[in-house]
């Protein structure tokens, strides 16, 4: 008798409460939707942005963009390259007066810094390899030791450098 | 009730909307946040290998070794916890290495692709092995990196490369009508003896113009519209955030490499006819015999699909696979789609091969 009405009820409340959301969505968005006034000068823009999207790509494509480009390029080059050797031949003056390197002198020494750094890594990797072939030599003096049967060897593994944490 | 009331008031929608712009503008997202550990240097160039979360038995043998373009940071591959390749490789067991070649100084002007593949590769590559304890490896190259992996892989080709990937590959120039940046560099218009005699390296600035001007439009005005209707997305926000910080950050290329990509590559194409020498020694893609994967972005712009496809017959590998994905050249890597389709089909052509 009172199972009944809860079997009737259930199915009823699910479903209202489902139409309630649902329509209560629906007029959100439609109102959303009604406010924007944004929304069709948006379309609009895309529309336009898209055209000419389209315009410009093809003009970038053309001998006539690529002359226009190369010619301000070389006219900016011919136009600035008076005043950068004047102000490159002011500061290695002062410089000079202040005792202190130039561009070039700090280049060449750079220079010399990778090139002892390349020196420094192939130390490195010689130290790899005569470690490499230390390890082995013992390991297989130790296998051959012990009753006559060889051990395996190591995998040739290097010692992990000590990584710095990034 | 009151926030409700703020929110739906224009006027105050503007304002954050114009806080957030501002910040977006004006501040740098945290990228490359995949914990790490340096093992190598050499001048600017850093090997990192990325601290394992998968434990030492249930990883692959083979250790894969990243290496990006010259003249971005390699931290695209890295770009933000969640949305990153590296994360994602290190999960799938992978032991990763990453070569970052650093921002070269007026000191480095002569660096050429002679220098990055038979001076820095090498010993980055020894070191990597020596730390893995793996003889055999795999390496994975994006754009200019995939020049100087293919340089690389081909002269070097008894040095344990196991796998090769290359990502939007510019090796083939003789579509000249594809490319704008062949039609801009052409000896014609363009003095690159003149502007290396300037600048010593080729400013960051001039290269990242030349990469957006080819869609003004979209690079310049659509990417700030788009991220304007979607301000109120936090999603969206984090993700162009990261993006921007990463496209923003631009340093020169070392003057003797670009001299070469214009003059030995985009002029007279010289990788692809087997004319390209590197330090006396000319690079025969036929000694190239690692596996081979080359990655395709179909809405590429800076790398059509053209020049990347011819080299797979003109390789010595007899494992090889051309894979195309939709999406543009960092897109395909880094793009919302990039999680569900270009990095599991890497991964699973890797997985296949690393064992």
């Amino acid at each position: 008798m009172s199972s009944e009405p809860a079997k009737a009820f259930v199915p009823i409340q699910v479903y209202a409460l489902c139409a309630r959301k649902t329509g209560s969505d629906m007029a959100a968005e439609k109102n959303a939707k009604a406010v924007d006034p944004f929304e069709a000068f948006r379309k609009m823009r895309d529309t336009y942005l898209e055209g000419m999207s389209k315009v410009m790509i093809d003009a970038v494509n053309t001998e006539e963009y690529a002359q226009a480009t190369g010619a301000l390029l070389n006219n900016y080059l011919t136009l600035s390259a008076p005043f950068r050797e004047a102000l490159d031949k002011a500061m290695i003056m002062s410089l000079e007066q202040f005792s202190l390197p130039s561009r070039q002198q700090v280049a060449a020494l750079a220079e010399r810094f990778t090139n002892l750094e390349m020196r420094l890594d192939d130390l490195d990797a010689k130290l790899d390899r005569i470690v490499a072939l230390s390890s082995g030599a013992r390991t297989a003096t130790a296998g051959v030791s012990n009753d006559g049967k060889r051990a395996r060897p190591e995998d040739g593994k290097s010692g992990k450098p000590a990584g710095r944490k990034q | 009730m009151a926030q409700t009331a703020e929110l739906s008031n224009p006027w105050t929608l503007l304002e954050q909307k114009l806080k957030t712009f501002n910040r977006l503008m004006t501040t740098k997202a945290p990228i490359g946040q995949t914990p790490k550990e340096l093992i190598w240097t050499l001048n600017k160039a850093r090997l990192y290998r990325y601290i394992p979360v998968v434990p030492a038995e249930e990883r692959y043998p083979i250790p894969l070794i990243l290496i990006f373009a010259l003249m971005n940071r390699p931290t695209i591959l890295d770009l933000r916890p969640g949305h990153s390749f590296v994360e994602y490789m290190v999960s799938k067991g992978y032991d990763v290495y990453l070569l970052d070649w650093g921002a070269p100084g007026p000191e480095d002007k002569k660096l050429k692709f002679d220098d990055y593949a038979l001076d820095y590769m090498p010993r980055a590559i020894r070191k990597m092995k020596a730390v893995s304890g793996a003889k055999e490896f795999s390496m994975l190259g994006w754009c200019i990196g995939a020049i100087l992996t293919t340089i690389y892989a081909s002269l070097r080709s008894d040095d344990g490369l196991r796998n090769l990937l290359l990502l939007t590959a510019p090796l083939d120039f003789s579509n000249k009508q594809e490319l704008t940046f062949a039609r801009w560099t052409d000896e014609k218009y363009f003095d690159i003896d003149r502007v290396l005699a300037t600048f010593g390296n080729m400013p960051g600035e001039m290269i990242d113009y030349g990469a957006k001007a080819l869609k003004p439009i979209e690079n310049y005005i659509t990417n700030y519209c788009k991220l304007w209707d979607s301000l109120d997305d936090p999603r969206v926000v984090e993700a162009w955030h990261s993006m921007n910080t990463w496209v923003t950050d631009i340093f020169p290329m070392a003057g003797g490499a670009y001299r070469q990509l214009i003059v030995d590559l985009y002029r007279n194409n010289r990788l692809i006819k087997g004319e390209l020498k590197i330090r006396g020694e000319v690079v025969d893609l036929k000694r190239l015999r690692a596996n081979l994967l080359t990655v395709i972005a179909e809405g590429d712009h800076i790398t059509p699909s053209c020049q990347s496809e011819a080299i797979l017959p003109k390789v010595g590998s007899t494992d090889t696979e051309l894979y195309r994905v939709p999406g543009g050249h960092i897109g395909i890597m880094a793009g919302s789609g990039a999680q569900k389709q270009t990095w599991p089909h890497i991964e699973s052509w890797l997985r296949a091969r690393s064992l």
